[in-house]
């Protein structure tokens, strides 16, 4: 599966679909400036910079797009073989951002980190919790109480 | 003698106790951050900033500098010994460097570039000191038109240097200046583009876009991209660091020559010390009697693209602190950084913070005299910093962005918004969009948009203050210019093609 996205997901069509977002975001930003006020009583209103901004953006973008179709075609891939590492790090970024209000920023980040050694660096599981819990310490301490940040807690009370 | 009397008051700051451990941290930090390839001064420094607001705001500009000069000593480490960069204005440094460690001279290309770098350095200190001044007294001048052509001539100049396609440079800018349009318009107090999402009222917050593009994107990328090199083997003794007499003579007037080029880089908006080591390289190959030396382990390759990237370092202040315009990311995360301490940069910044600018000033002599003896000394430690297991510094740069957007506001909708701008920040490099225009148009946004709004305010609407007042009308046609470069490169290259016989 991996291997068949890699094959086809070339750089030109990354970089089409990315050409299109911007476009769509140029016009959204053109629409949504439009209801604001463009001129006011004494000068530009809220919405005369954004209105310039999104034309700006539509024009860029339909110049990106009209220059990737007239391009030839190149071979060059959008995933890298290490592509699926990199995604592998955001699911894990995602799975422990989803369980800080559970755990608590100095746990649930101490559990990002111990997840991300055994996953993606195959660490032992020793090392892998020793880590974790030096890390929650750590957070604990330096930003909680020393620098006195106020991080959610979480069941552990940290 | 007010050169003297500044300078006195700024080492009386600067040479305090805390002062000195603040400098001493940001040298040794950003040599680290030098040393390991991926993270760069403008991450490392937005990671640190939100943990700074109950510092005292000179002791933390004093830390940030030393990281941003620390980096561009330390990144020299891993180019010599590895062939790989430990940041990008480091890249030139392993054409020459890395081959001067396999002829067995490692010791002598880390030396040279320490040398180079505390010459370059303290060098560009001293014009700083001399120009910068004179700079934020011609600044007095500037209204509300002279800021907004300014801060148009500085995007314009991006689309020269900012990258390999200059539309896609404009599109990271109007990216960047419509995310600072996001939330209550100051003037009108109109809501904008927040979509009654209460979080996103007072505005995307730069530490929160900045962690993310900054921080968790270069966890992406660097996994995407890890780079490995080998450890040149063998003992470096202390003897080795010593330069011969003829290598010396060889390096003197490049490091010279770096030195104007890294500074006369630094000061031009999106210069930056990647630009100046860049250009440092390609000119002393050029001014060379021997440029077919160079890539072969050319001691000038180390001296000049080294000396450049710190006079760069250094240079890059003026602009900042005179005119309130970043030159390079770095300098765009520093202003961000004034902004959170509630310190506008600019022309008044000389008057009315003295103590910041000459404790800041002056601190960088002390911070370039530390990292000239890290690197003469320390180069093992430093090395011993490749060890750490990849997966930890990823986590440890996840944390602290997690922990730097979470303490904007307190709350995880900005923590997430941090990842979500994590990717934005991934997907861009990937598909070859520069970030630094957009931090340029994200931390300049406002200052652009009031500016403009004021002066058409006094004119009622009149486009022609652009044009009646003759420095801004020197910005506006500048950045005209910067924005046609690309065009007029087009048309030149369709020119210079041969035509093709079709008959």
């Amino acid at each position: 599966m991996w291997m068949f996205f890699r094959r086809r997901v070339k750089l030109k069509t990354a970089d089409l679909v990315g050409g299109l977002v911007v476009l769509l975001l140029g016009i959204a930003i053109v629409f949504f400036s439009s209801q604001l006020p463009y001129k006011t009583e004494y000068g530009p209103g809220p919405g005369f910079l954004p209105l310039w901004l999104g034309i700006v953006l539509i024009g860029s973008a339909v110049f990106v797009i009209a220059n990737i179709l007239r391009k030839h075609s190149t071979v060059e891939a959008f995933l890298k073989p290490r592509t699926k590492q990199s995604g592998m790090m955001f699911i894990l970024i995602v799975i422990s951002f989803l369980l800080l209000p559970l755990l608590g920023f100095a746990v649930g980040l101490a559990f990002f980190t111990g997840l991300t050694m055994r996953v993606m660096g195959r660490h032992g599981w020793i090392a892998c919790g020793l880590t974790a819990m030096g890390i929650a310490i750590g957070i604990h301490f330096v930003f909680g109480q020393w620098l006195n940040i106020p991080l959610p807690t979480g069941i552990v009370g940290w | 003698m007010d050169l003297l009397h500044n300078l006195y008051m700024g080492f009386s700051i600067s040479l305090t106790p805390i002062n000195i451990l603040y400098c001493l941290a940001g040298c040794f930090f950003g040599q680290i951050v030098g040393v390991l390839p991926g993270i760069g001064a403008p991450t490392a420094i937005a990671l640190l900033l939100p943990l700074t607001f109950s510092v005292n705001p000179t002791s933390a500009i004093i830390m940030f500098a030393g990281i941003y000069y620390g980096v561009a000593y330390g990144g020299t480490i891993t180019s010599v010994l590895i062939n790989v960069p430990g940041e990008s204005s480091t890249v030139m440094t392993c054409l020459d460097g890395y081959q001067m460690a396999l002829k067995g001279r490692a010791g002598a290309a880390l030396s040279v570039a320490a040398i180079g770098s505390w010459i370059a350095g303290t060098g560009s200190i001293i014009i700083l000191m001399c120009f910068a001044p004179a700079l934020a007294r011609f600044a007095l001048r500037f209204g509300p038109a002279e800021y907004f052509g300014l801060a148009l001539m500085s995007f314009g100049l991006l689309t020269v240097f900012g990258g390999e396609e200059p539309i896609k440079t404009l599109i990271s800018t109007a990216m960047g200046l419509f995310l600072a349009t996001i939330g209550l318009d100051i003037v009108s107090g109109l809501p904008r583009f927040a979509f009654e999402i209460p979080q996103l009222l007072g505005g995307v917050d730069f530490i929160v876009i900045i962690c993310g593009i900054f921080g968790v994107a270069e966890v992406f990328n660097s996994i995407e991209e890890q780079a490995e090199g080998e450890l040149v083997k063998g003992k470096m003794r202390l003897r080795d660091l010593f330069l011969t007499k003829a290598e010396w003579i060889a390096s003197r007037w490049a490091i010279v020559r770096g030195s104007i080029i890294g500074f006369l880089v630094g000061i031009i908006p999106a210069g930056g010390i990647t630009t100046a080591s860049f250009l440092a390289y390609l000119g002393e190959k050029r001014f060379s009697k021997h440029p077919e030396r160079f890539g072969t382990g050319a001691i000038e390759g180390v001296a000049s693209p080294e000396a450049a990237n710190n006079a760069a370092s250094i240079s890059g202040f003026a602009p900042l602190l005179a005119l309130g315009i970043p030159g390079s990311p770095t300098t765009a995360v520093m202003l961000a950084g004034f902004m959170m301490w509630g310190i506008r940069p600019g022309p008044l910044l000389f008057q009315t913070k003295p103590d910041l600018v000459w404790g800041l000033i002056s601190s960088k002599f002390i911070g370039n005299l530390i990292l000239l003896l890290m690197n003469l000394f320390l180069i093992p430690l430093f090395v011993m910093v490749l060890r750490i297991p990849y997966t930890i510094l990823m986590g440890f740069i996840v944390i602290f962005a997690s922990v730097g957007a979470f303490t904007v506001n307190n709350n995880l909708f900005d923590v997430w918004m941090m990842l979500g701008f994590g990717v934005l920040g991934y997907l861009m490099k990937k598909l070859r969009y520069p970030i630094v225009p957009l931090v340029l148009g994200l931390v300049l946004g406002r200052l652009a948009e009031n500016s403009l709004r004021q002066a058409l305010t006094i004119t009622g609407g009149n486009f022609s203050i652009f044009f009646t007042r003759p420095i801004s009308a020197l910005f506006i046609i500048a950045a005209i210019l910067a924005y046609l470069t690309p065009v007029i490169r087009w048309a030149m290259k369709g020119l210079r093609q041969p035509k093709v016989d079709v008959g």
